[in-house]
């Protein structure tokens, strides 16, 4: 066969050059090092791994090794990702992208990903994968960095596009791909312009509720792989949601994309050990709860009941809670004499509160436990009260809010670690932040979106956790909050199953807003048999098309995160 | 390269750069850096720029690097592993520092009976086998510079004998007919030729996964009439990712003066 080959002659320029001059020439002993380092850094064979030597410090699960060497040596480095959240589709990105640049395969690299996610991956390429990747910050880091990390929606944009366009690039690296499925948005038309010689897309939900979302997923990877629309249409395409030769199909699409399922990596999650801790309220409270609850049968909240459910739900928190809403329906009705007849009486009761049941309960069990705890709060007001209340004990902790910039999260995460027994998060703290090191988690009070229960949970229930994992749920009897918790959140084993699939089941239904379901169900039903009615539909629904309690928790998918372990 | 490789290579580099290692032991080791090995390795050229047109007094770094579980009683060293960036730095400083070379075999001698040396040019080379996949070979060529004979593994036979920078007493060097320059076209086709030799069933592999997805890429274009400009860059993009190719780069090399026993030894 015909070989192209090249000799790199600029040795021989400077070597006669120092003929020339006679020297300088270097020693023995350098000209030896120059020659063993090369001989280190080569690649003595086609096939295999390199660079889990040059990663001593990661430790690469067996499925993440097979994963890289299947997509470069069967897939030929284009290749969706797909595994099942929380089994480290990141790791396996960077172990792959790591590989192709040891053997000097890959220069240029463009990683295109969240803007929530941009400074996590450039840490995590640097730290875990000694990458030296740089967050795109300025228009010149396009040209001049190497390996760049940002988000696609700022490279798409002028000035930015022509100029990423113009690079081109050994690899690109797409997280959360799955947001490419439809071909007419300007995303997908302008990934589909990049010059790319390798690809990874990284995806926890593969698409597969419409035909046309694979195709067009793979077609931007390997154009042609499933045909072009026509014949791909023909071949496999019933009508708009179904398929036919579907094994065949698969079979294609297989040839493209990885996706290991936590059954076949045989890794055993922790143990969920849920208890549930029932709340008395005061009479105090149970006063101000009932006065709230009474507002329903006022014609003037006729067209707010919405809010009468917030402030329910706040009475079981925290008075603080509470009384900020009720400030807040003050001013914003300011002057209307109505309201405020209705609302002031209830702050005049906000104030006859002299103490908070939960928190009392909080304290107890933080106090019997012999180790770091979580507190979950919906509520701003509840989380500061709580911080000011354990003080008082002499209990330390450290807030944590979705607002928080990246180093502030991190930095209260190792104060946490270090420093302080508690941690009161407003929300799951959003992607990669990992608290495997604590076993404990109060749900101080509980969101109406299961996934949102889910993603709490996820942050100390993963792959790195050591011991089991407790999950506290505090239910206020006589409530709201215990009905929500008994009529539906044990209904669908919410706190023992690992629901992975959750948020795919509730797309497929349109159920997007769960949240607003759930009160719709609460404010519009006729009557309590009403409400269980539909709550029990909701919860069936969830269980048949999860097939939950068919194939047992271990099977499903983990924490919706997008972290790198 | 497991970690006391890289001890023992790290101790070598800094010795053999005349860098004073302050303290040791088999786990870690302080450096007092050189100027020259500062400006190489420390990254910090706005010093030395500000230094040279202030006429300050010199203060290069020290370094301490650590290989093993101990670490050195005080301040915190840099962990060096086979993957540390660092350390791709060191590697990628040896190719500065130690490409070049002349040397002479270093004979004793009785005085007053004068030895001829002969000349060698020798280099190191890697051989590269590229397209969506890699491998290298290193190979070393001597040519004696005299009659033209190539012998291979030549770095290795060299490592037996013992070599000064310096011509020995009572030693001459013998001139070449061969300049230098041609001696490395006359190794390049030896080493095209041991090239063809091989065994090249990756290539064609290459080209036959390369064929099927350019195939696969004109079947999705079929229908357009005009095709877009995007199928132009997925074709470009599919032969940069595929193409075989082999690049020969010479890692280092330069002139040995050998006695005439090695001579006989090398070509039997």
């Amino acid at each position: 066969m015909n070989l192209n080959i090249i000799f790199n002659r600029d040795w021989h320029e400077e070597f006669a050059k120092r003929m020339e001059d006679d020297g300088p020439w270097t020693k023995w002993e350098l000209y030896n090092l120059a020659l063993e380092a090369e001989k280190n850094l080569s690649i003595p064979e086609f096939l295999g791994l390199q660079a889990p030597d040059h990663l001593p410090q990661l430790t690469f699960l067996p499925h993440q090794l097979e994963v890289a060497k299947t997509v470069i040596e069967k897939m030929n480095g284009k290749a969706i990702l797909a595994d099942e959240v929380g089994l480290g589709k990141t790791i396996e990105a960077g172990l792959i992208l790591k590989e192709y640049m040891i053997r000097g395969l890959a220069k240029k690299v463009l990683i295109l990903v969240p803007a929530s996610l941009v400074l996590q991956w450039t840490g995590e390429l640097n730290q875990k994968f000694f990458i030296p990747a740089v967050a795109q910050k300025k228009s010149y880091v396009w040209e001049q960095c190497d390996v760049v990390v940002s988000s696609i929606d700022t490279a798409k944009r002028q000035p930015h596009r022509d100029i990423v366009l113009n690079q081109d690039y050994d690899i690109i690296v797409i997280d959360e791909a799955h947001k490419l499925k439809n071909k007419n948005t300007k995303n997908y038309e302008f990934v589909q312009r990049l010059k790319k010689k390798f690809c990874l897309l990284l995806t926890a939900t593969p698409v597969q509720n419409r035909v046309e979302e694979i195709f067009n997923l793979v077609s931007l990877l390997k154009p042609g792989h499933l045909g072009n629309q026509e014949n791909f249409d023909k071949d496999f395409r019933n009508d708009r949601h179904s398929l036919k030769n579907e094994e065949k199909l698969k079979q294609l699409v297989n040839k493209v994309m990885v996706r290991n399922r936590r059954e076949d990596t045989g890794l055993k999650w922790p143990k969920r050990l849920v208890k549930t801790i029932p709340i008395t309220l005061s009479e105090s409270e149970r006063d101000l709860y009932n006065s709230i609850s009474d507002l329903k049968d006022l014609p003037a909240f006729n067209r707010s009941k919405f809010s009468i459910l917030t402030l329910q739900r706040e009475v079981c928190s925290s008075r603080e809670a509470c009384f900020l809403t009720l400030k807040n329906m003050l001013q914003k009705d300011a002057g209307n004499i109505a309201t405020e007849h209705t609302i002031l009486p209830l702050m005049k009761k906000i104030e006859n509160v002299t103490q908070n049941s939960k928190a009392q309960q909080t304290l107890e069990l933080i106090q019997s436990i012999n180790g770091k705890v979580i507190i979950f709060t919906e509520y701003r007001a509840t989380q500061l009260y709580l911080q000011w209340f354990l003080q008082q004990h002499g209990i330390s902790s450290v807030p944590f809010r979705g607002g928080f910039k990246r180093s502030k999260k991190d930095y209260m995460t190792y104060l946490f670690k270090n420093h302080a027994q508690v941690l009161i998060a407003t929300e799951a703290g959003g992607e990669g932040i990992n608290l495997q090191f604590c076993q404990h988690i109060i749900n101080y009070d509980l969101p109406w979106n299961p996934m949102r229960i889910e993603q709490r949970i996820g942050r100390i229930h993963r792959i790195g956790q050591k011991g089991d994992v407790h999950i506290y749920n505090f239910a206020t009897q006589g409530t709201i909050e215990e009905r929500i918790l008994n009529l539906l959140y044990n209904k669908i084993n919410l706190f023992e199953s690992v629901i992975g699939e959750l948020d795919e089941i509730l797309a497929k239904f349109e159920l997007k807003n769960i949240e607003s379901y759930i009160s719709d169900i609460m404010l519009n039903s006729e009557s309590e048999g009403e409400i269980k009615v539909k709550m029990d539909n909701l919860a069936a629904l969830i269980n048949l098309d999860g097939g939950i309690k068919k194939k047992g928790w271990e099977e499903h998918a983990a924490a919706r995160d997008s972290s790198l372990s | 390269m497991q970690q006391h490789e890289i001890h023992r290579f790290l101790e070598r580099y800094f010795e053999s750069n005349d860098c004073v290692i302050e303290q040791k032991n088999h786990s870690y080791m302080k450096i007092q850096l050189t100027v020259e090995l500062d400006k190489l390795l420390m990254n910090r050229p706005f010093y030395w720029h500000y230094l040279e047109k202030t006429g300050g007094t010199p203060n290069p770094m020290a370094l301490t690097l650590v290989t093993g579980q101990q670490h050195p009683p005080e301040g915190n060293g840099e962990f060096i592993h086979f993957g540390s960036p660092r350390l791709h730095q060191i590697f990628a400083s040896t190719k500065k520092l130690g490409s070049f070379i002349r040397m002479y075999e270093a004979i004793r001698q009785d005085p007053g009976k004068n030895i001829p040396l002969n000349p060698w040019l020798c280099v190191n080379l890697k051989t590269s086998y590229q397209c969506d996949r890699k491998k290298d070979i290193i190979s070393s060529y001597g040519i004696h510079l005299i009659t033209g004979r190539i012998v291979s593994n030549f770095h290795d036979q060299l490592r037996g004998l013992p070599l000064t920078r310096k011509i020995p007493d009572f030693c001459y060097t013998l001139s070449a007919f061969i300049r230098p320059m041609s001696g490395l076209k006359r190794v390049e086709a030896i080493v095209e030729q041991q090239i063809t030799e091989d065994d090249h069933s990756w290539a064609e592999d290459a080209e036959n996964r390369w064929r099927e997805d350019e195939e696969l890429l004109d079947r999705f274009y079929e229908d357009e009439i005009e095709k877009p400009e995007y199928y132009q860059v997925e074709k470009e993009a599919l032969r940069t990712q595929y193409e075989p190719k082999i690049t020969v780069d010479i890692i280092n090399g330069g002139l040995f003066y050998l006695s005439d026993s090695f001579l006989s030894q090398a070509f039997n």
